[in-house]
């Protein structure tokens, strides 16, 4: 697909796939289009030219939008938002229980459990934002946990949070892979809570620059885990 | 007449404490959603509109509720369309429809004086709950009711809609007509409140309550019951000190919501607030 906002292309002939239980992360420098592709992808913007498919369908007409959950950029409560943990979550519910609807006890069921996923059980009654950043990004994690994805599209949801909160995102993810063989694209930088997750890494910069296992990528000298600071140096030296 | 203690013992009273609690009690709920939306002054703006519609029924000789509900509705889905194209922001789309609003009444209620025609338009702007009709609490009941239904059948929705926009669209709700619902709610809301404190002050039962409720509920839904129980408190007591003192009502209504926003905010128990380790 070729994407733009009307001054030239965002994205060029840009080819990707993501395929059943796979985990993808999405990375490039700042302002490669990484969001752009997101946006496309959750049917919130047309390409200039291609064709994307999205589970099957066309993106933004999804027979059932439940089996998409989405965690976007900069997601933050207002401190003074008056609502719990709960209600927040449960909203993510409403993409597989219809809006107009009543939940039922599974739908229920289902919000508990996406809480107890990002372990913020105790804190299902409390306002979000007296929550910390962290656990605020895992609030909308379960939100978006909650409608039984098959397919997780997250936005950089661990930019500078801490690292119990990375590895408890790093095991519901992985959680709903195994479990619920769902799949998962990734845009983030902070890639060293799931470098051993990882299946693919395809780095973007209006194109895709490489599209390989964390191995490959390794192999050219840029490792996730250990040296954190490697990916991000290396992105900036892009050409 | 029902057998109601003093002061809701006439017959004008009871008809002014039922449109008063209809309206008490709904407006917060509309509110509570514009709050979130950061669209407080939205009922404000839409009132400033319907005065002109208001002026346009006089000159008209139309029933002025009708005209200020067709300029209202119109109002509000004006306002949202700008706001939602996101070209003009928020703010300055309601800018635009409060004074235009506000001086197309003055313009068509000087001419509707100058070709003889009674404008009396301060029944409007300050309210005149002591003079509502059997006719007229029925229309609020009715509004009343529209907005319940909406907010048990789409709040959850709505919710999602005012918490964040894009992911409510990829969730597959429809984020247009929940916002359009939204904004004609605020409409009708303020047309029923125009009645009890007149238009000047409708913004006032929409976001008042909600500010108080905030200040102590921790869930949405205990903000907008909690926010539903003071706008009936306000209703109560502002109407009974209207009768006992001889005040106009509704400044005396809006006042006691002031009032409890400010001994709640002075009484209640500071927040802790957020921890903010790791939050750059
Ligand atoms: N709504 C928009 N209108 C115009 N240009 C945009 C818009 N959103 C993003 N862009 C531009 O598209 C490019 C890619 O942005 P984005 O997809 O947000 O990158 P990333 O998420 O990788 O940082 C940037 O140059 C940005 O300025
Ligand atoms: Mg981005």
């Amino acid at each position: 697909m070729t994407v733009g906002y009307g001054h030239g292309p965002v994205l060029d002939r840009v080819s990707l796939r993501v395929n059943r239980g796979e985990f993808v992360a999405l990375v490039g420098p700042n302002g490669s289009g990484k969001s752009t592709l997101l946006r496309v992808l959750l049917g919130l913007l047309t390409p200039e030219s291609g064709d994307v498919t999205l589970l099957g369908e066309h993106p933004g007409r999804l027979s059932n939008p439940g089996r998409l959950g989405y965690v976007p950029q900069r997601a933050r409560f207002a401190s003074d938002l008056p609502a719990t943990v709960t209600e927040v979550v449960a909203t993510g519910r409403l993409a597989r229980h219809g809006w107009w609807r009543r939940p039922r006890d599974e739908d229920r069921e289902a919000v508990t459990h996406a809480i107890n996923a990002v372990d913020l059980g105790e804190f299902k009654d409390r306002r979000v934002g007296e929550l910390s950043g962290g656990q605020q990004q895992r609030v909308m994690i379960a939100k978006a946990l909650s409608s039984d994805p098959e397919l997780l599209v997250l936005d950089e949801p661990v930019a500078g949070v801490d690292a119990e909160s990375q590895r408890q995102f790093r095991d519901s993810v992985v959680h709903l892979i195994e479990q619920h063989n769902g799949a998962v694209l990734l845009v983030s930088h902070e890639l060293g809570a799931v470098a051993d997750d990882l299946d693919r890494v395809v780095v973007l910069k209006q194109r895709v620059v490489f599209d390989g296992t964390p191995a490959e990528l390794r192999s050219r000298g840029v490792s996730l885990g250990v040296h954190a600071e490697d990916l991000p140096l290396w992105l900036e030296g892009l050409d | 007449m029902l057998p109601l203690p003093w002061p809701f013992d006439r017959d004008y009273m009871q008809y002014a404490l039922l449109a008063g609690l209809v309206v008490g009690a709904c407006a917060p709920l509309v509110g509570g959603f514009l709050v979130q939306r950061r669209m407080s002054l939205l009922g404000d703006g839409i009132g400033h509109v319907a005065f002109a519609g208001v002026a346009a029924g006089l000159l008209l000789n139309i029933w002025p509720v009708w005209t200020a509900l067709a300029a209202a509705v119109i109002a509000a889905l004006g306002i949202e369309w700008l706001r939602a194209r996101g070209q003009t922001s928020g703010d300055l789309a309601l800018a635009l429809f409060f004074y235009g609003g506000i001086a197309a009444g003055a313009v068509i209620a000087s001419r509707a004086s100058a070709v003889g025609k009674p404008a009396n338009v301060l029944p409007f702007l300050f309210g005149s709950i002591l003079t509502v009709t059997p006719g007229d609490a029925i229309a609020v009941c009715v509004i009343g009711i529209a907005i319940v239904a909406t907010v048990l059948i789409a709040g959850q929705a709505m919710l999602a809609v005012v918490m964040d926009e894009e992911s409510a669209r990829v969730a597959g709700l429809p984020v247009d007509a929940l916002s359009a619902a939204l904004a004609v709610l605020t409409a009708v809301t303020v047309v029923a409140a125009m009645r009890v404190v007149g238009l000047l002050l409708v913004a006032a039962l929409l976001v008042l309550p909600i500010a108080t409720a905030r200040l102590l509920a921790k869930s949405f839904r205990g903000t907008l019951i909690f926010g539903s129980a003071v706008g009936v408190i306000a209703v109560v007591l502002g109407l009974a000190a209207a009768r006992l003192w001889g005040l106009a009502p509704g400044g005396s209504i809006v006042l006691v919501a002031v009032l409890a926003f400010a001994v709640i905010s002075a009484v209640r128990p500071m927040r802790t607030p957020p921890p903010s380790a790791h939050d750059h």
